[in-house]
């Protein structure tokens, strides 16, 4: 195996591992989100 | 006798360090001795997964010889795993833990008694156990001593880590997995310097270092983990 | 001002959502400079070639592995010593990239081993304390799950933080106390061996690396105010 092998896997795994962090962020503020918009309509429907 | 394991602590007018060891050292040790299947329990596994490996690697005896120290040490970390999670699952669950922390004695005092009974009911008799497996793998006479001295250092720092872990994970979902995952991270060190202190008396070095070093932690642990301990069982009551 | 005015989940919502995007920003550009300055201008190295430049990575990964847990049991020790809600959310928003930056430190130093030392992994004192370490981080978050009630998992995780910071030192010093395979430290604030360009590619990564794990850890942090706070009037409240 050459080097330019070990190198795009180091720095691709990285990338992918930052990648999945970001997209994991994200989604978990989207469903907190929605679980804000479920609690206040369950207010208003007091 | 049976006034000893179901009574509540002796309630004095202040509570002390050797009264609450004592006191808790004799409790568990007479509710071992009463029951001994755990203690059988835990021996027998590492009687049988130590006669598994031979089976499974090949009878060679070289190879025997020189994997046979880290697969006793593995299968007592195994096996000393095994009665963690009932150390506080029981009296936790009757309510009793409730009244051992409102007792006069100081927490770290009762815990480091129930962590010493503990240990002599599992830990102890796997260091005993230990020359015969070690002749089972045909270790000599050097090497089957220091990995007895190994363990008898390393089986009481393992106790002592296994309770902390066992009391963070009290009422816990997950139960055995997740005090896996918590346990055998910390029982690494204790591994290693075990083991190794094994093979360097097999391979002629010294098993000075790694002896010295079991006990420095052994001390340090006893010292320090029964506070870590009596923090996490009062997490575990609020 | 109050010196606890901070400590507050409601006003700490609205620092934490201004001061993110500025960390990311500021990663992005470090880490970009950082990474032309290693990938393109670092000069290739006399014994390793090219592949050395996986140090950018590996390196910053692995210093913000140990810093990031000191920092979350410094998190956990404010928990159980003020028993405060914040405190044991920002260590529950570290965790997942402090276990992040362990699993790219192990694996860049796989990829950096094999072709150097001629294995992808050796049991010696510093690559298995940096695996228990791992192992650390995710004993945390299993053990901040574990529980119904999530006050009881911040406090119990938060001891476990505490019981596992023995092991930094391990890790920090195990290429001084033991023979490893690993090499021992370059960098120190004395000065380094390294040549001036690497060293400064290398520490503008671990600044990127830095910055970007406040405002993934402040993000993070936002999204367990509002689940946690959920049933409050200021989270209603929000737009």
């Amino acid at each position: 195996m050459d080097h330019p092998f070990y190198l795009w896997m180091s720095y691709g795994a990285t990338a992918l591992a930052l990648a999945a962090e970001i997209v994991a962020l994200r989604v978990g503020r989207a469903r907190a989100r929605r679980a804000v918009e479920a609690e206040r309509g369950l207010e208003e429907q007091d | 006798m049976n006034a000893v394991a179901n009574a509540a602590p002796p309630i004095a007018s202040s509570g002390s360090v050797g009264a609450g060891f004592g006191w808790s050292f004799v409790r568990d040790l007479t509710l071992a001795w009463r029951h001994p299947g755990e203690t059988v329990l835990v021996v027998a596994f590492y009687a049988l997964v130590a006669s598994l490996f031979p089976l499974g690697v090949g009878a060679e005896p070289q190879l025997l010889a020189r994997i046979g120290p880290g697969i006793i040490w593995v299968c007592a970390l195994l096996a000393a795993f095994l009665s963690l999670p009932a150390l506080f699952a029981t009296d936790y669950a009757d309510g009793m833990l409730e009244q051992m922390v409102l007792s006069p004695h100081p927490m770290p005092a009762w815990v480091a008694g129930k962590i010493v009974a503990h240990w002599v009911a599992s830990g102890l008799p796997l260091t005993v156990l230990s020359p015969l497996l070690g002749l089972q793998y045909g270790l000599d006479t050097a090497t089957l001593g220091t990995l007895a001295l190994a363990l008898l250092l390393g089986t009481p720092i393992l106790s002592l880590l296994g309770a902390a872990c066992s009391a963070l994970t009290l009422g816990a979902r997950g139960g055995g997995m997740l005090l896996a995952l918590l346990a055998l991270p910390l029982f690494v060190p204790v591994l290693i310097f075990g083991a190794g202190a094994a093979d360097a008396a097999a391979s002629g070095l010294g098993a000075a270092p790694h002896l010295s070093l079991l006990g420095a932690g052994l001390i340090l642990a006893a010292m320090a983990v029964p506070f870590a301990i009596a923090a996490a069982i009062r997490i575990a009551l609020d | 001002m109050n010196f606890y005015f901070f400590a507050s989940p409601a006003t700490f919502f609205r620092l934490a959502g201004a001061m993110a995007p500025m960390f990311f920003v500021l990663a992005a550009v470090s880490g970009a400079i950082g990474l032309y300055l290693g990938l393109a201008v670092a000069p290739t190295d006399a014994q390793q070639g090219e592949v050395y430049r996986v140090i950018f990575i590996h390196v910053p990964a692995a210093w913000m592995s140990m810093f990031i847990y000191l920092v979350m049991a410094c998190y956990g020790a404010m928990t159980l010593a003020f028993n405060t809600r914040l405190a044991a959310m920002m260590a529950r928003a570290l965790a997942p990239t402090g276990a992040m930056f362990t699993f790219v430190a192990l694996w860049t130093g796989a990829f950096w081993g094999r072709p150097t030392w001629g294995t992808y992994w050796v049991w010696d004192a510093r690559l298995t304390s940096e695996l228990v370490l791992f192992f650390l981080y995710a004993g945390f978050i299993a053990l901040a799950n574990a529980f119904e009630d999530p006050r009881r998992g911040d406090r119990a995780a938060a001891l476990l933080a505490l019981i596992g910071i023995v092991n930094l030192p391990i890790i920090y010093f195990s290429v001084q106390w033991w023979n490893t395979l690993h090499q021992g430290s370059s960098v120190s604030f004395k000065g380094t061996s390294m040549h001036v360009t690497m060293l400064w590619s290398m520490l503008l990564m671990a600044f990127s690396f830095w910055m970007y794990s406040a405002g993934a850890a402040l993000v993070r942090c936002r999204t367990l105010i509002l689940d946690r706070e959920r049933r409050t009037r200021w989270v209603r409240a929000l737009s």
